[in-house]
């Protein structure tokens, strides 16, 4: 029985002791592949993980340059966490040694977005502007050419809030919950809208509670203090709704993974919240498929006559859910989509923002980027933002959430 | 409505396989693997034994559908050939021997290409240059060319000898594995200065020249083309220790056709739960981040390997259980598991579910079990695993092809 057998699991588990050292994970760490500042997560992980001592920094530093995609964890014929492990590694290393100005702010998305959106022509001129882009990349150390989207004007939230309000709130069965995650919120706020027009259509009311950013950004970076915070006011919030029996739904299958999965493998917060939200979180995808295979979906999609290269990205395939996008996009007629079968955009979060990783995050991300271009598409799509604006911003090619794609289908359909 | 035609589970060669055929026969497929494992740890090339031989055994998978390697063997040979990766050899060739990165000799008869040349037999005249690479410590080439100079040889080369070559900026490296210096290899601009450096530690004379298989990854076809004209004299790639730089090819040729034929693939997740109804299974749950994924369909293929894939599982009380449906497994008494000699035939080697013509387990109507897991082989000692493997795929991939009409629901359902 491995770990990730186990019907019951448990968190934080010391899975290393299953490392048969084949090797296999090494053959398909993405950054490895790319770059020898990184070994291979075996060496970080299973093997490192002997010379680490609770609250200790770790002794070997090159563990700061894995991107957390986890693939070496899903590749592990014995079911070692291996990416978890090596993500607590770097936490530890940030706890004692303490992390950049940089890493602090561009983890903090619910203070950019607090701080950019209402100055967002502001911060757009910025963040267009060549020369500010360089001084960034100086002081800060942020990629000039880092793939940073454009701020909202407006937020989802303020869009939701002006909203009719529902009187009665909708019961469980016909209602969800929708966590917009600061993607949706301060970068993407008309997927928002997409997705909760997807929603309604077949018969879910959606709910907005008050969230916070899932606190991903500062899980990657090492920073679970910061992170901590972040997802106990959101399980605060979320498990609530969770326990009775709300499903809470989310397009960014980063934050859905967080919340599922994150919070207790990495944050030990593995108490009856957290497993009530890891158990009432789906992906919008998943959900939809789920919805179909009940017979409940409307299939009334309008053709989409087009090839479109689709990337799931690696945290949707930690879900183990399978690739839903692909399930749904095969109901629209017309549309041609074809898995990248390429591992790792490269992004990774902020993985890619960073000046001194942007180049690895192009290299990790080439063998896709020359697909997308060569399939010459006028349209990709992916589920995760910083995947999508990494696809974008490598290849000129517009990238788009499957629920994007889904949404416009519905409105052929409806204009006849 | 089940979602799917076909639930395969293993990701191995015979999981792949029997995921293309289905997804090739058009049927809607979803290959479900837990982890990677069985292409990367193995050699890269097809080891049927001795089909006929074994045909004859009582109890052995061969009895069943050994009549089935050939055909198998050809259009497996066909998909890696289409998928640039073409091999050497076909159903019914004598195994000859070639050399190991240990200085062994093994028998083989279906080789990738980059592997051919070690075949039996030489020319009068012609020897043997084990090459080595500095700092690359799975092959030490003083060490094998020493120990097949000591081997039976019949029709061998005249002579062996054996070169270290350096290779160009190594040195940089934390760990020089396959993996990295087959990387390396895909980089046209380092593969030209490190092939120059290997010319230059040839020595004079006629040489076949056996080397680690490091020989690119994803550019291997163009980088072996470089190399043989570059060093001009035949090479073959010489497969070392784990993980498996022509097992990773072989699986992602594998992988890309499973997707372009529109297969559904999922690695990371074991499954977890069975729902059944009365003789047959309904759907498998795989382990999922919060919930499970529930994978229902009509047929399911049993592909999770033997004791060393992690199918089977054996514990210190003696019971050796299948681990996703819970099959009957026929295995030795404990006490005969194994033998002293670590390097003989073990009985263990021979565990596995019993199935009928139709590879179906007893007491379950719409499984089939193929590969390593089928009882009565001895897939290493016996060298037929690849073969079962592939045979086996192919037989369930035609019997439910021919059982079902597939829905043709490319759709989710209907």
């Amino acid at each position: 029985m491995t770990f990730r057998d186990a019907a019951n699991r448990e968190f934080p588990p010391f899975s290393t002791d299953g490392c048969i050292k084949c090797n296999v994970c090494n053959t398909v760490c993405p950054v490895a592949r790319v770059t020898d500042l990184f070994p291979g997560p075996k060496y970080e992980g299973p093997q490192g993980q002997r010379f680490r001592v609770d609250g200790e920094a770790s002794p070997d530093g090159s563990v700061d340059w894995c991107s957390g995609c986890g693939i070496c964890t899903r590749a592990c014929p014995t079911g070692v966490l291996i990416a978890e492990t090596n993500n607590r590694a770097r936490a530890s290393m940030v706890a004692t040694r303490g992390t950049s100005l940089r890493n602090r702010l561009i983890s903090d998305t619910d203070l950019l977005i607090r701080l950019g959106v209402p100055i967002a022509p502001l911060a757009n001129f910025g963040l267009r502007n060549r020369l500010l882009r360089w001084i960034g990349e100086k002081l800060l150390g942020v990629a000039r050419r880092g793939p940073l989207h454009l701020f909202a004007r407006r937020t989802f939230t303020s869009w939701w809030r002006r909203r009719p309000a529902v009187a009665v709130e909708p019961s469980a069965e016909r209602a969800v919950v929708f966590f917009h995650g600061c993607a949706v919120n301060g970068f993407e706020p008309d997927l928002g809208r997409d997705a909760v027009e997807i929603l309604e259509r077949n018969g879910l009311s959606v709910i907005v509670p008050k969230q916070e950013c899932c606190g991903l950004p500062f899980i990657s970076n090492g920073l679970y203090d910061q992170a901590r915070r972040k997802a106990r006011a959101n399980l605060a919030v979320l498990a609530d709704y969770a326990r009775r029996g709300y499903r809470i739904v989310g397009t960014s299958t980063s934050c859905t993974h967080a919340l599922k999965a994150e919070y207790r493998e990495m944050l030990d917060l593995d108490d009856a919240d957290a497993r009530a939200v890891a158990d009432a979180t789906w992906d919008i995808c998943e959900l939809l498929v789920e919805l179909h295979d009940e017979g409940r979906l409307d299939t009334r999609f309008g053709p989409m006559p087009m090839d479109l290269p689709y990337h799931p990205p690696c945290q949707l395939k930690s879900h183990g859910i399978g690739t839903p996008a692909m399930d749904l996009f095969a109901l629209v007629p017309g549309l041609r989509a074809v898995d990248s079968n390429h591992d790792c955009c490269g992004a990774a979060g902020t993985y890619g923002l960073k000046v001194e990783r942007w180049q690895i995050a192009q290299d990790v991300g080439r063998g896709l980027f020359d697909k997308v271009r060569a399939s010459g598409a006028s349209v990709a799509a992916c589920d995760s933002e910083t995947c999508r604006w990494q696809i974008e911003s490598s290849t000129g090619v517009r990238t788009r959430h499957p629920i994007e794609i889904l949404a416009e289908s519905y409105r052929v359909y409806a204009a006849g | 409505m089940p979602t799917y035609d076909a639930v395969v589970i293993g990701a191995g060669l015979a999981g792949l396989s029997a995921g293309i055929g289905l997804a090739e026969a058009g049927a809607r497929v979803f290959v479900a693997g837990k982890g990677m494992g069985a292409t990367h740890w193995a050699h890269g090339g097809v080891d049927v034994g001795d089909v006929e031989a074994l045909s004859r055994r009582r109890g052995h998978p061969y009895a069943r559908f050994g009549d089935a390697v050939g055909p198998a063997l050809t259009a497996h040979l066909a998909r890696l050939a289409a998928a640039g990766l073409p091999y050497r050899g076909s159903p019914g060739d004598t195994p000859r021997l070639v050399p190991t990165a240990v200085g062994g000799l093994r028998p083989a008869a279906i080789l990738p290409e980059a592997q051919a040349a070690g075949l039996q037999p030489w020319a009068g005249g012609e020897g043997l240059l084990m090459l080595g690479i500095d700092r690359f410590k799975d092959v030490w080439a003083q060490m094998a060319a020493r120990n097949l100079a000591r081997q039976r040889w019949p029709d061998g080369p005249a002579e062996v000898r054996w070169a270290v070559a350096e290779l160009p900026w190594v040195e940089r490296l934390h760990n020089l594995t396959a993996l990295e210096l087959a990387r390396l290899f895909d980089d046209p601009d380092w593969r030209a200065r490190a092939l120059a450096q290997v010319r230059a530690a040839l020595p004079d004379g006629t040489w076949r020249i056996g080397l680690p298989a490091v020989l690119g990854l994803a550019r291997h076809a163009e980088v072996f083309a470089e190399a043989r004209e570059t060093l001009g004299a035949p090479i073959f790639e010489i497969p070392s220790l784990p993980p498996s730089v022509p097992g990773i090819r072989l699986f992602e040729a594998l992988r890309e056709r499973l997707l372009a034929a529109g297969g559904r693939f999922q690695f990371g997740f074991g499954v977890v739960k069975v729902e059944r109804s009365a003789d047959h299974v309904v759907a498998v749950h795989t382990q999922g981040a919060s919930r499970t994924l529930r994978l229902a369909a009509s047929e399911f293929v049993l592909a999770t390997g033997g004791i060393a894939g992690g199918g089977l599982r054996a514990t210190a009380d003696g019971m050796i259980s299948e681990r996703v449906f819970g099959l009957a497994v026929e295995a030795p008494p404990q006490a005969e598991w194994l033998v002293d000699d670590p390097l003989a035939e073990q009985p263990l080697e021979s565990a596995g579910v019993r199935v009928d013509a139709r590879l179906r387990p007893a007491g379950v109507r719409n499984v089939r079990v193929i590969g390593s897991m089928l009882a009565g082989q001895r897939y290493l000692s016996e060298r037929c695993g690849d073969g079962v493997a592939l045979a086996s795929a192919q037989r369930a991939v035609q019997l439910l092809s021919a059982r079902s009409a597939w829905s043709s629901v490319r759709n989710v359902a209907s």
